[in-house]
Parts: structure tokens; sequence; C-alpha cells
């Protein structure tokens, strides 16, 4: 006889951060529509379930944000914040951004992507211990997006930090929604950019011109320039940092697979894509229902906040076969990067990115192992990954 | 370069966006599924048509000359 307890599921629980896995697996087969009574949110975790729900906007709103303490603390969100807006406007907005950020244009940046990963894994040349997220994960997705953005190379850490910080919580926290929009920082920079414009993303957005909502033909306003910077400051360093961090951890659970890497890197694209399944750095994603819509049976009332929990529909045995086994051979189509209006406008970069710190780790340390006692998981709301990652290296 | 494309969107690819349908409204359209697709079996060809497909980030949309088949988005390379 089992006992039939029902299944309960705290996104803030920091304890699950370590392996959410079989209570995805529950949720999917247990509760594919699940209601927390006291965070008052609905979720749903099968994959076809959130593919549906992800590519309709329409049900499923981001203009009251895209993490649920966010949404429901039902704060006005500024113009050109791209993730927390709808069709059409999100579109206009999205457009803009979609030209610098096209799969070509980012496959151009590989020299200088490379070369800023060279020079991070300079200062461990030849070391038996380093920590691979303060080492790589730290700094590299901050290089790239601050030559991208054009910010000076000094002022970059203080960027990376000040986003950072507004996403960390403490176990069972929340995100202090005042603290998520912090532009400032950006101004005194964008007068200066003002009189000496560069080929930089900041540039090209203030110069831009688009046709508005309204239908008026206009460049952005500084407070929609500065939105759009901290918008992509904040998503590229933290997820990227994050996927670079579970490859390290992922090569050493897997060495068989890390050896075929080292052996044939030409296999390197498609095991980020195994390891964006496996370990997505964005778990979930949460909307606003605008009006009542149906899952299994049950009714998710307008007004309520659902999450859509990639990381659990990437495990869905009804589309990936085995899913828990980690396979860089597998062809599949995850859902890390979300579906829909807002699929990530990074995605392009960020594989990019993972692809080439993964050729250069792999060149100069083909073998190492984890010091597990000594490796942290980041704990926030929004991402799940190694916060300090310390490798050993054999054969040094 | 001809003046008319043939422009198919991947249905295996295509993540819906619908950024495609959003940017050019008369070219590209949606189905039921919220895929992109395009709005006639060919396509006056410009500059347009041919930033939608570079825009699309997965890149599922590619373009080939109606009369020759010679693709040009994505440039053989």
């Amino acid at each position: 006889m089992t006992t039939a307890e029902p299944v309960y599921w705290d996104p803030f629980d920091a304890a699950l951060a370590r392996d959410p896995y079989p209570l995805y697996a529950r949720l999917r087969e247990e509760a594919p529509l699940y209601y927390n009574d006291r965070h008052d949110f609905y979720a749903v975790s099968r994959y076809t379930d959130c593919q549906r729900g992800l590519a309709d906007w329409q049900t499923f709103s981001s203009a009251r944000g895209d993490i649920l303490e966010i949404i429901q603390a039902n704060i006005e969100l500024p113009p050109g914040t791209l993730i927390f807006e709808d069709p059409p406007v999100h579109d206009i907005h999205r457009r803009l951004l979609a030209r610098l950020f096209t799969p070509r244009r980012i496959a151009q940046l590989e020299p200088q992507i490379r070369a800023f990963c060279e020079r991070v894994l300079e200062p461990v040349a030849g070391a038996e211990r380093f920590d691979l997220v303060e080492a790589v994960g730290a700094e590299m997705p901050m290089r790239v997006i601050g030559m991208l953005l054009g910010i000076p190379e000094a002022d970059q850490p203080t960027y990376r930090d000040r986003t950072d910080a507004a996403l960390e919580t403490e176990d069972g926290g929340r995100i202090d929604h005042e603290e998520i929009l912090i532009t400032e920082g950006f101004q005194e920079y964008l007068e200066w950019r003002k009189k000496h414009p560069s080929d930089d993303l900041m540039t090209e957005l203030m110069t831009a011109e688009f046709e508005d909502e309204t239908g008026q033909r206009r460049t952005l306003t500084d407070e929609e320039v500065l939105t759009y910077c901290s918008v992509v400051a904040g998503a590229g360093n933290e997820t990227t940092g994050r996927l670079i961090g579970w490859f390290g951890a992922l090569m050493a659970r897997y060495p068989e697979t890390r050896r075929e890497l080292v052996a044939d890197p030409s296999l390197i694209p498609n095991a980020i894509e195994e390891i964006l399944r496996f370990e997505p750095t964005g778990p979930f994603t949460a909307r606003y229902v605008t009006k009542d819509v149906e899952f299994h049976g049950g009714t998710v009332p307008a007004g309520s906040a659902i999450l859509f929990i990639q990381a659990a529909a990437n495990r869905d045995p009804r589309r990936f076969d085995d899913p828990d086994r980690f396979d860089i051979h597998r062809v599949s189509q995850h859902m890390s990067f979300g579906v829909g209006a807002h699929y990530c406008l990074g995605a392009a970069l960020a594989r990019l990115e993972g692809k080439v710190a993964a050729e250069e780790i792999l060149r100069r340390f083909p073998d190492w192992e984890v010091d597990w006692d000594a490796a942290e998981l980041a704990q926030t709301s929004t991402v799940r990954g190694w916060k300090t990652l310390p490798l050993v290296i054999r054969g040094a | 370069m001809t003046d008319r494309w043939k422009v198919t969107v991947d249905p295996r690819v295509c993540v819906r966006t619908g950024l495609c349908a959003a940017s050019a409204p008369k070219e590209f359209e949606l189905d039921e599924r919220g895929q992109g697709r395009a709005t006639s079996e060919t396509l006056p060809a410009s500059e347009e048509v041919l930033e939608v497909a570079e825009s699309c980030p997965i890149e599922a949309i590619s373009i080939a000359d109606a009369d020759t088949g010679k693709a040009i988005f994505p440039p053989e390379s």
C-alpha cells in the first residue's frame, strides 16, 4: 500500500535546488495542472502544455512580468522592458533588437568571443584547481555583453554585480521588485555615448528610427534605451554564466562524454543543446492569466499567476525517449529558450558562448573532477546553477 | 536576382515567435498552431523579406529564387 500524500511544490524552497527532477516528474504525472494555495499560483509541467501556453500570449500575458513575485506585486513596469510586454508593442520593441541579434550577426562575433575566453582562461593556465564559475562563468558573458553594449571594461563588473544582486534571493526568499529594474548606472554612460557614438548596441538603439504603436516615426527615448540596455545586460550575464557552470558539472559527472568531446569537438554544439535540455538555467517562466482557461479538466481562472516549468517539460517522457539520460547525440527541441513571442532573443549568442567556452576549456583541460563538497548551487527564484564549482584538474 | 521568391518556413524548427508576421504582415501570417508561413506561393523580392528571414532567431525561414530555385537565404556557403 502506498501513502498517497498529494504532491507539494514550493518554487522558493532552496532545498529543491540540488535535484528538483523527481518532484517535477511527480507534478507531470500526478498533478499536470498544479495549484499551490500557499503562494497562490498554478503550474503546468508537460511539454505540450508548456508549448501551448508559452506560445499563447493572448491568454498568458507577460505584461505584469515573467517572475511570480513580480506578477503578484502588480507593479507598473516601464515601456521597453521587452520581457514584460505583449504583442503588438512587444514586437515593435523586439524588432529593434532582433536586427542586432540575428544568428548571422552573432556568428561574426566568434573571434572576439574566443579572444575573451582565452583571456579569462590565462590566469588559470597550468592550475591544479580553480573555480570554473569565478574564472569563466562570471567573467566571459559579462565581457561579451559589455562589448556589445559598449560599456568600458573597467565598469563592467559593477553592472554585472548589480543585476546579480537584484536576482539573488535567500532560501525561501523573494526578489525585491524595486531592485530589478535599476537603470541609473547606465545614465551617465548614455550621456557620454551621445557625444561619442560608436558601432555598439547602445549607439544603434539611440539612432534607430522606428514606427511606434501610435504610428509615429521616432527614435527611442533615453529612458527606453536605458531599459533596453539593462534588460540585455541582465538577461545575458547570469544565464550564460550558469550554462558554462553546468557544462563543467556535467562533464565531470559524465567523463565518457567529456572524452568523446575532446576526441571530436564537432560534437560540442549538440552537446550544448543537451546541456540546455538537461539542466536549463531558467527552470520556469511565469505568466498572468487573462481569461479562464482549461488544463486537464481543471480551470485556471482569469487573474491567476501560472508557472510553465520548462525544466519539467524538457524531461517529459511523452516527448523525449529516456528523458533522464544525458545523451549528447540526442536531437531535441528543448524548451529552455522558451517558445513564442518571448523566445530568447540571445539564444544564438548563448549557444555560441557555450560552444566557444566548451572548446577552449576542453582544449586546455581535457580531464577534471569537481570537488563536490566545496561546490555550491546558486539559489534564486529565476535561475538555477552553480555559484562555485571547483574543478580539480587531472594530469595537470 | 529575379523578382519572385519562394519563401518557406520549416515547421520542425519554427518556435512560433510570430516575429515574421509582426514585421511583415503582408508577406507572412501565422497558421492555427502559431507557426509562420508565407502568405502566397511566391513573394515579390524585397529587402524587407530578406531582413525578416535574417532576423528569425532560429533561421527557420529560407528563401529561394522562384524561377531558378537558387538559395538566397541562407546563402550557400
